[in-house]
């Protein structure tokens, strides 16, 4: 008899007979229903070729008779390397990106780390309002961004009325625009791994480093800057990922001269209504992505190894 | 040891002026003078002074919120004194911030960088002065063999266990070749069996080395091990300090007795004072409590006499001496191995603890639960306590 149930139970699946994998399924549910499908739907599109039909490209998969034919189109990443505009778009949403989660750093680790250092009390005051700004819709900041900016906007305005300035500063749609509104809206993103990471910073490691003699800012330097080198790597990414794809900023911020890879996937679908070169765009893209991500799994895992 | 065979040795030549000096220096080579610390109006330490002879180690013992560890951060300058002055090899050091001090401490659990090797973490220090590479790789080279760690020197902190990572924590405190010593709670963070070896290794390391020491513990088993003398610390204050066995043996007051060992109280008031006796009577005994030394009080005022468990003898026939007995019941027994703690009745109702060493009990009579016995002690076994 017990063989019979064990063998029973050997048949059941292991996720089945283990309730806790079954809570571990859930999210690789969530990621095969929400992202491996939708990417290979698009991986598919990428290989087809556009027609004036509906749906807007060729089927892949064939079946002519007795045989099953598999046409996979190449042409549209041929295509993406020998047409320049791509090559010089992907190249801008990476310089412009980089660029961005770089200021994002250099202003965000002075507010994480102060924000880490004040009386617990005080910290989620100002990470309330570090926060606070996300509650009202992404696009209406950007817009908002518009009146602040332009020609006889409120920071021209101010500064004519101060006297500073005679002519209206020329800022919206140009790069320094498109940089003001990532920034902006992408800090919080920085601020908050920055934070957690900071605020778990042992106190009693400076006071080792300064009772062995490092001055409070080499102190900073050996100590504090390494060990808080994941939540940076944490804050680029999540800056540096979704501002390479960034659309709506460059779009109502940047100039015409900024080309970047979201806007070239706008055109595509919606102008050009060209879905295999759009998904083929996409999923380029999301090649170029996946290199710092598997850098940053690296690192930390290797962090992780280390606690 | 070797620092009083040195002096002596020196006073049978000729002394001139200047060795005065110098032994003046030697002998209160660290001087804590009135040093008070408040933290928005809570007094955490009361007037404390104390001074240190050059390598000497000096355990601040005391339970948690005693004030010991905020001592101990007002040596290393991360807390500025309210008042008082710290002079350390003749200089006043108590305006210096900690990077510019010559004192480095062993923090409790060590507090090693995580992000760098064993070696890298014994160089900091050397680093930070801008000494020479290769000067430094010999220095970390001989601190390593010095703490035994020298096949460990490429691992980091979380690859070491605690034991390896104490020593570690120890080199890198030494490195610098501190004027001034401070370990915080050193054996806080490794188990009992551990710290009884780690104990005589670090004392022996900072021995050979002849480094100045103050150590902070709540653990009086430790504060006895390892330091040449102690200061007992309670509310902020100093209350007592001494050697390990003066400490001990003579408690200066009710909370010293109390906080060291294990000890019996009775309350009484002198009856009888001497000059080279006193006689003390109270509620909890039948007979007053004689004791072999004078004390400065006053007829019928009220003190304490303490005894110590282990002095005290347990007879089943009443002993022949006049005074300094009792007769009780024996209430309960508690086994430690080595030795026996018995809780004698007594029939005032106070419980007097006695201790018997094991191997005396197969000799000697045998006792046991709800026995009628006598315990008595000796004419210098008690001692007065008056505060």
């Amino acid at each position: 008899m017990r063989t019979i149930a064990a063998s029973i139970a050997a048949r059941v699946p292991r996720f089945l007979r283990e309730p806790r994998s079954l809570l571990i399924a859930v999210p690789y549910f969530w990621l095969f229903l929400f992202f491996a499908i939708p990417f290979l739907i698009v991986l598919k599109i990428s290989f087809a070729e556009a027609q004036i039909a509906m749906p807007p490209f060729s089927s892949i998969l064939e079946w002519t008779g007795e045989k099953l034919s598999i046409n996979l189109n190449l042409g549209n990443f041929q295509f993406l390397f020998e047409d320049e505009l791509y090559y010089t778009a992907y190249l801008n949403s990476i310089r412009i990106a980089f660029n961005a989660t770089l200021l994002c750093l250099l202003i965000g680790y002075p507010m994480a780390y102060v924000i880490a250092r004040m009386p617990p009390s005080r910290r989620n005051v100002f990470l309330m309002l570090v926060i606070l700004p996300s509650w009202t819709s992404f696009l209406i900041r950007i817009y908002a961004w518009i009146g602040i900016l332009k020609n006889e906007g409120l920071l021209n305005e101010t500064l004519k009325t101060l006297g500073l300035i005679d002519a209206p500063l020329h800022i919206l749609h140009t790069e320094a625009a498109l940089y003001i509104g990532i920034v902006y809206a992408y800090l919080p993103f920085m601020v908050l791994p920055l934070y957690s990471n900071l605020v778990k910073l042992d106190p009693r490691l400076l006071e080792a480093a300064t009772d062995l003699g490092a001055r409070p800012w080499q102190a900073f330097l050996q100590v504090t800057l390494p060990l808080s080198r994941a939540g940076m790597l944490a804050g680029s990414m999540l800056v540096f990922i979704p501002a390479v794809g960034e659309f709506v900023i460059p779009e109502l911020l940047g100039g015409a001269g900024t080309l970047m890879i979201g806007k070239v996937l706008w055109q595509e679908f919606f102008n050009n209504r060209d879905w295999p070169v759009a998904s083929a765009v996409a999923i380029v893209m999301l090649l170029l992505l996946t290199i710092p991500i598997m850098l940053f799994h690296h690192y930390q895992a290797r962090e992780l190894e280390a606690r | 040891m070797g620092q009083d065979t040195q002096t002596r040795d020196s006073g049978a030549t000729a002394r001139t002026p200047d060795d005065r000096v110098e032994d003046a220096r030697v002998e209160n080579y660290l001087q804590v003078l009135g040093i008070s610390k408040d933290f928005d109006n809570f007094r955490a330490v009361n007037e404390a002074s104390f001074s240190i002879r050059k390598g000497e180690i000096f355990a601040l013992l005391g339970a948690s919120g005693c004030g010991k560890s905020t001592l101990l951060r007002v040596l290393a300058g991360f807390e500025v004194p309210t008042a008082g002055s710290i002079v350390l090899d003749g200089q006043d050091i108590a305006g210096l911030p900690p990077h510019r001090r010559p004192i480095n401490m062993m923090f409790q659990s060590y507090a090693l960088f995580p992000h760098m090797s064993v070696e890298k973490n014994i160089a900091f220090g050397l680093k930070q002065d801008g000494m020479a590479r290769a000067e430094i790789a010999d220095r970390v080279a001989g601190l390593l063999k010095l703490v035994r760690m020298t096949e460990y020197a490429r691992r980091k902190p979380h690859q070491l266990s605690g034991g390896q990572q104490q020593r570690v924590a120890l080199a890198r405190s030494l490195a610098k070749g501190p004027k001034l010593l401070l370990l915080d709670e050193p054996m806080g963070a490794l188990d009992r069996k551990l710290r009884g070896e780690m104990q005589l290794e670090v004392v022996d390391i900072i021995e050979r080395l002849g480094v100045t020491c103050v150590m902070v513990t709540h653990d009086q088993d430790e504060a006895m091990t390892m330091a040449g003398r102690i200061a007992v610390m309670d509310q902020g204050r100093i209350c007592q300090i001494g050697e390990p066995g003066d400490i001990y043996e003579q408690p200066a007051s009710r909370f010293t007795a109390e906080f060291i060992g294990s000890v019996n109280i009775l309350d009484g008031r002198i009856a009888e004072d001497y000059p080279d006796y006193v006689v003390i009577a109270g509620d909890a005994l039948e007979t007053p409590i004689y004791v072999g030394h004078g004390v400065t009080g006053f007829a019928e005022m009220s003190c304490a006499v303490a005894i110590r468990p282990e002095k005290m003898k347990l007879s089943h026939d009443e002993p022949a001496q006049k005074y300094n007995k009792a007769r009780g019941i024996i209430q309960d027994i508690a086994y430690f191995g080595s030795h026996s703690t018995y809780y004698v009745r007594l029939p005032s109702g106070f419980v007097m603890r006695t201790i018997l060493l094991n191997a005396q009990r197969w000799a000697a009579e045998e006792f046991t639960w709800n026995d009628d016995v006598w315990i008595s002690w000796g004419d210098n076994s008690g001692v007065v306590l008056t505060s």
